[in-house]
């Protein structure tokens, strides 16, 4: 049962989604603007790893603001069409409808990321060609997850609140800074640079740009992939308490409605 | 008789908060002191004004809201802490428009509800159809729910609530909405149900359908029973079920 609940509600998703025209803008001309956005800014840095920064960030500037837009939306959605609350009422379990739907998003968004590898290529010249296409494989599945994860545990704390909107406009920016979409960690004030950390995509967004730039040390990438490993859990873990007692609380509190 | 749904002094607060230096709390309760209890393959009745605390009853029932304290069992189980071993055997009809996924057909609406339900596929395909007939969706089944008149909505909602073969199919006001016909065709629906050995709870203001298809019935007034028992016992010397209610009410509230 649960993979068939999974499988639907990432297909009811992907038709869901496609067809709203916000997510068609986050989808297919965000990361086109947001690459020659970041292009600019980056052309004269004289940054060696100008190709990683300027197609990953892009990209998954545009990943993340389909995910949280569309995801953080879409509770908002089925809050306003009175389905959310039968979501939390039938058998199959909350979590698992929960991970159906940002699947769904998240498969689709990732056509964000071969869009700016295509802007920047074709505008710019710089077709980023990944230094290690192993590691780039290995390391996008685990993006992958890990976008996955922090989604979820997001989604089951927007889902305590009927401000769901203002939430999603508050999380798409601090991510991308924090976690080092565009600019380095390494910039950031040492008190940022912590909280920076103890974010998954962080260490997911630094994997990505070792795959692609290449990277001296190959220990480094074994190490950080290990600290991927342990904060994922450790949201992993967060993420399933959070979700039981959020299932908990919603029906104490009766807000899963419009009032 | 097997009661499958015992309610015992229930009752439910909506607690509200307000301000952000000085934040003032409100509770409002909406259910209180509620006692009850359904037999297996009855149609049960529950009636009141607006915010009688119908819905908020229903949806106690149905593991949506937990009860702010008192006994809330249903097939044996409390909604609260017991929910997994309800959800598949029940299932819900609310009226209105709510409740489907507009931008998809009802069709792909019952499939997915379906497999939330954990319905077999095989299964659940030929119960779409025989449902689909019944509500008389065959037609419009592929053509997308933003399309469908209110009526047709109301009618999609219908269909859903019965896509698991529930064995209690709790419905509020079911008929908001519906035309002449499609009240009628519910009407039939809900006898059907009870002919297959189904319990339905049904909520409505209708006096007359409640009257002509309720096995039993509470009244409820501000959160409380105002009085139950079957329609006959309820209408008592009144001439018509309306004047039996609104005696009732006008009773109560002095």
């Amino acid at each position: 049962m649960t993979w068939q609940v999974l499988l639907s509600t990432m297909l009811l998703q992907m038709k869901q989604s496609f067809v709203r025209p916000m997510f068609r803008f986050c989808l297919l001309a965000n990361p086109v603007l947001n690459t020659i956005l970041i292009c600019e800014m980056f052309r004269s840095s004289g940054r060696t790893d100008f190709a990683a920064y300027a197609v990953l960030g892009a990209g998954l500037m545009g990943l993340w603001c389909c995910i949280c837009f569309s995801s953080a939306g879409d509770l908002n959605r089925e809050r306003y069409m009175g389905t959310l609350s039968l979501l939390f009422a039938v058998p199959a379990p909350v979590e698992t409808v929960l991970w159906g739907k940002i699947l769904g998003n998240t498969l689709l968004s990732l056509g964000t990321l071969l869009l700016a590898w295509l802007t920047a290529g074709v505008l710019y010249e710089t077709w980023a060609i990944p230094a290690r296409p192993g590691w780039l494989l290995l390391v996008l599945v685990i993006t992958i997850l890990c976008f996955l994860q922090v989604s979820v545990l997001t989604a089951w704390l927007l889902t305590l609140s009927r401000k769901t909107t203002l939430y999603m406009n508050c999380l798409e920016l601090p991510v991308v800074f924090l976690c080092g979409f565009v600019v380095p960690v390494e910039e950031l004030p040492a008190w940022l640079q912590a909280i920076s950390n103890l974010l998954p995509p962080t260490w997911a967004v630094r994997l990505l740009r070792m795959a692609v730039a290449g990277v001296p040390d190959e220990n480094a990438f074994w190490r950080c992939l290990g600290i991927l490993a342990v904060l994922m859990l450790a949201a992993g873990l967060l993420s399933r308490r959070c979700g039981r007692a959020v299932d908990r609380r919603v029906r104490v509190l009766g807000n899963l409605e419009v009032c | 008789m097997e009661p499958v749904i015992e309610v015992r002094d229930l009752r439910r607060d909506y607690v509200t908060s307000k301000g952000l230096l000085r934040r003032k709390t409100q509770t409002v309760r909406a259910v209180d002191g509620v006692s009850f209890t359904v037999e297996r393959g009855e149609i049960f009745g529950m009636l009141g004004q607006n915010g009688a605390g119908k819905t908020t009853t229903i949806k106690m029932l149905i593991t949506l809201l937990a009860p702010t304290s008192g006994v809330c069992r249903v097939l044996g189980c409390d909604t609260f802490g017991q929910e997994k071993q309800i959800r598949p055997r029940i299932n819900f009809i609310f009226g209105g428009e709510m409740g489907v996924y507009r931008r998809l057909s009802a069709r792909d609406n019952l499939k997915y509800f379906g497999n939330l339900y954990g319905v077999p596929p095989r299964l659940r395909d030929e119960r779409i159809e025989e449902i689909l007939r019944l509500v008389d969706l065959e037609e419009a089944a592929d053509r997308l729910a933003e399309t469908y008149s209110k009526g047709m909505l109301q009618r999609l909602q219908i269909a859903r609530g019965l896509i698991n073969d529930p064995e209690i199919v709790f419905m509020d006001e079911p008929t908001v909405g519906l035309d002449p016909l499609g009240a009628h065709m519910l009407r039939d629906i809900i006898r059907r149900l009870r002919d297959a050995g189904k319990t339905v709870l049904l909520t409505t203001h209708y006096l007359p359908e409640a009257e002509e298809l309720c096995d039993r019935m509470v009244i409820l007034n501000r959160g409380k029973i105002a009085a139950s028992g079957t329609p006959a016992q309820i209408r008592g010397a009144e001439e018509t079920m309306e004047d039996a209610y609104l005696r009732l009410i006008r009773e109560v509230e002095v």
